[in-house]
């Protein structure tokens, strides 16, 4: 059964349009992440969801129940904002009880749910503080109290983690997954992050200008983006593209980038002449040959350590291209790298036109 | 990165030397930093300048003249010549009826004032902020706030025409239902109910400003919370504008406080008449007629000293309340 469905929503801000038809229908007990770039209308369809924002056009369905016109209160959603929105004058339990209070639950039953809830989020010791005498994680994690505290139908939220810094965030991250693998709730979450989409979602809705650019599993998204825009945002660093023609001789489709000729895999079309750009994962370029490999010439610019890996900054030709490389630590054999070698399987062919997949998968 | 001087930052010195080099050291680092300071921030220090000279000019040299309060003083003697007379003045206002009646009436008339005036603007804030539709709300603004830009002597004017026995529209009114005419500015129980509901009515539409001003910098996420946590207006207002605002509430009303003895003394003088003096003489009015009017300077600089002591005692009680009730204060 799907929780949430959205069917063909338009926004409109007067004569501007920021989201143009959407289609989305989230399971029951799904974590969907909404990813885009800045402006893409992923919060405003967010919004849209908890009621904040009118829907110019479309229907919206929570439980098989229209919502265009049903209040923000009335619809069971609690909403996680990127500011947390703690009420400053109140204290760690007055804010998780203040849905509560707001809708007259009994005071024995405030209590014991603000118990339950603090224990979850390891809040018990902060119940007496007020937001400003807490570090941001707390901060956040009272957020997520407020919202789970009211046992909603669905969970929104809006760049939750987007104000802290990264070993913290990694660290919510996890606690978000957790705590949505113990309750189950439906969520829906926004993020520009591609990593926390990757690591949160069960699947990612990626959208480019106000439109759905794919819908897929992490995995799916990463393995077969559907445009260049999907290879471009999902991916960290992001796949590499160069601009080519479609060749077709004996050993089969290739592109010729920067003099290296690179073979293509057996699902690219026949098309010769065609204008494609190629898009291959710097995770899957290999330093060594192997079978059906295409060996490219680069001039290493640049070697960023990782641990136990690392970024090697480098051109084909004029083009920017970076690969990842496992080093175990020991970079110093990088230095007078001058080729690498491209996995034919593993290039992904795009339309330069219009920027669509021309191999894509099956889905897995 | 501030440069020091030579000595200051690569000298060495004897065992003997080092207590006082270690002394002197932060001092001439401190002067070298003042010194590179103002060279870097002069601008800042001229614009200041004004304001500073203002203070000096208008309220810190005119505290030398408070001497006479304690002085027999003499327009002829001067200040310096003047000879001392201790507290005199001072049990002179004491033992004097009409002074003891102007501090009653200054607190009476400024307890009300707070009690009746000070809610007015923020609830004027409450309401504006309620208020959707732009236009009407700016049209709704401007005609609260234009009261603040007539002139007092104005202002008495329409208060004057408005109570008039004759032609007044309060006494037109009171007509139709039978009530004969009233005199109201000429009866004592009349004068307080009518200069603080003249002084609210003036006053009340501007001093929201500061209310709005605190209300628009209230994160708009906290209301799209409430909202989503089934929170109505009326709650909201309750439960996140007030509280959100209460800090500017209190350090308003601790200015208030500080004022409390500080009646506006140029609209009671345009409205009161000997008739009412039992229930309008302030402190201030009583000082202008000792002072300008019956030429006693040193009766007068004892009543103003008064008066300020008192002011400065509230402010520093309600400004050390506040700090430790709500965490809130001036300073």
């Amino acid at each position: 059964m799907s929780a949430v469905v959205l069917k063909d929503i338009y926004k409109r801000f007067g004569a501007i349009q920021v989201v143009h038809g959407i289609n989305l229908e989230v399971a029951a007990h799904e974590f969907v992440v909404l990813v885009g770039p800045s402006g893409c209308g992923k919060s405003t369809t967010l919004r849209m969801i908890a009621g904040l924002e009118e829907i110019s056009e479309g229907t919206l369905t929570i439980d098989d129940r229209m919502m265009n016109r049903i209040a923000p209160k009335d619809r069971d959603c609690a909403m996680v904002f990127q500011n947390y929105a703690l009420y400053p004058h109140l204290n760690v339990a007055e804010n998780i009880a203040f849905g509560l209070r707001i809708r007259r639950v009994k005071k024995d039953v405030i209590a014991s749910s603000i118990m339950e809830v603090a224990e979850i989020l390891g809040l018990t010791e902060f119940l007496d503080r007020r937001p400003a005498d807490l570090s941001g994680g707390q901060r956040q994690r009272v957020a997520m109290g407020r919202a789970i505290v009211r046992h909603p139908k669905v969970f929104l939220f809006d760049e939750p983690l987007s104000n802290l810094d990264a070993k913290l965030r990694a660290q919510m991250r996890a606690e978000i997954r957790r705590l949505h693998n113990r309750l189950g709730v439906t969520s829906i979450y926004v993020t520009h992050d591609q990593v926390e989409a990757m690591t949160l979602a069960d699947r990612i809705v990626v959208m480019n200008d106000g439109r759905i650019e794919q819908i897929g599993t992490p995995m799916d998204l990463f393995m077969n983006p559907v445009s260049t825009f999907v290879a471009g945002f999902i991916g960290s660093p992001p796949m590499n593209q160069f601009k080519g023609t479609l060749a077709n001789d004996a050993e089969g489709a290739s592109v010729t980038i920067g003099g290296a000729r690179i073979s293509l895999p057996d699902t690219v079309p026949s098309d010769p002449g065609r204008e494609v750009i190629i898009g291959i994962r710097p995770e899957y370029v290999s330093l060594a040959s192997g079978e059906a490999t295409s060996p490219v010439a680069i001039k290493l610019d640049l070697v960023e350590p990782l641990g136990s890996e690392a970024l090697l900054h480098a051109t084909i030709g004029e083009d920017p291209f970076i690969i990842k490389a496992e080093t175990f630590g020991d970079v110093s054999h990088l230095s007078g790298l001058t080729e690498v070698h491209v996995p034919a399987a593993m290039v992904k062919v795009f339309d330069a036109e219009n920027g669509h997949v021309l191999n894509r998968e099956p889905t897995r | 990165m501030t440069d020091l001087p030579a000595s200051s930052a690569g000298s060495t010195t004897g065992v003997g030397e080092t207590a006082t080099h270690a002394a002197a050291k932060p001092m001439r680092e401190r002067l070298v930093w003042l010194i590179d300071h103002f060279k870097r921030e002069w601008q800042i220090y001229v614009m200041l300048a004004p304001m500073i000279i203002w203070f000096l000019l208008f309220l810190y040299k005119p505290m030398y003249g408070l001497q006479i309060a304690f002085k027999d003083y003499s327009i002829f003697w001067g200040i310096v010549e003047s000879p001392w007379v201790g507290w005199e003045h001072f049990e002179t206002l004491f033992n004097n009826s009409q002074f003891i009646r102007a501090v009653k009436n200054t607190v009476i008339i400024s307890a009300l004032s707070l009690i009746f005036g000070f809610p007015v603007p923020i609830i004027l804030a409450l309401m504006f902020n309620e208020i959707l539709h732009a236009l009407y709300r700016r049209t709704c603004q401007t005609i609260v706030y234009l009261p603040h830009f007539i002139s007092t002597v104005i202002i008495a004017g329409i208060v004057i025409t408005a109570f008039s026995p004759s032609a007044g529209i309060v006494n037109t009114f009171i007509g139709w239902i039978g009530i004969e005419p009233v005199y109201f500015l000429t009866k004592p129980e009349w004068f307080r109910p009518i200069f603080i509901g003249s002084g609210i009515w003036q006053e009340a539409g501007f001093s929201s400003i500061i209310f709005l001003a605190a209300i628009a910098g209230v994160n708009p996420s906290l209301y799209e919370s409430a909202v989503v946590d089934g929170a109505s207006r009326w709650q909201m207002m309750w439960k996140i504008t007030i509280p959100s605002i209460m800090p500017t509430i209190i350090i308003m009303l601790i200015i208030r406080i500080g004022n409390l003895m500080e009646v506006g003394f140029e609209l009671i003088i345009l409205l009161y008449q000997p008739a009412t003096y039992q229930t309008a003489d302030v402190i201030n009015t009583f000082i202008y007629r000792q002072g300008l009017q019956s030429g006693q300077y040193d009766l007068a600089a004892a009543a103003g000293l008064f008066n300020a002591v008192v002011a400065f005692v509230l402010v520093m009680t309600a400004n050390s309340i506040s700090k430790r009730v709500s965490r809130t204060s001036l300073w």
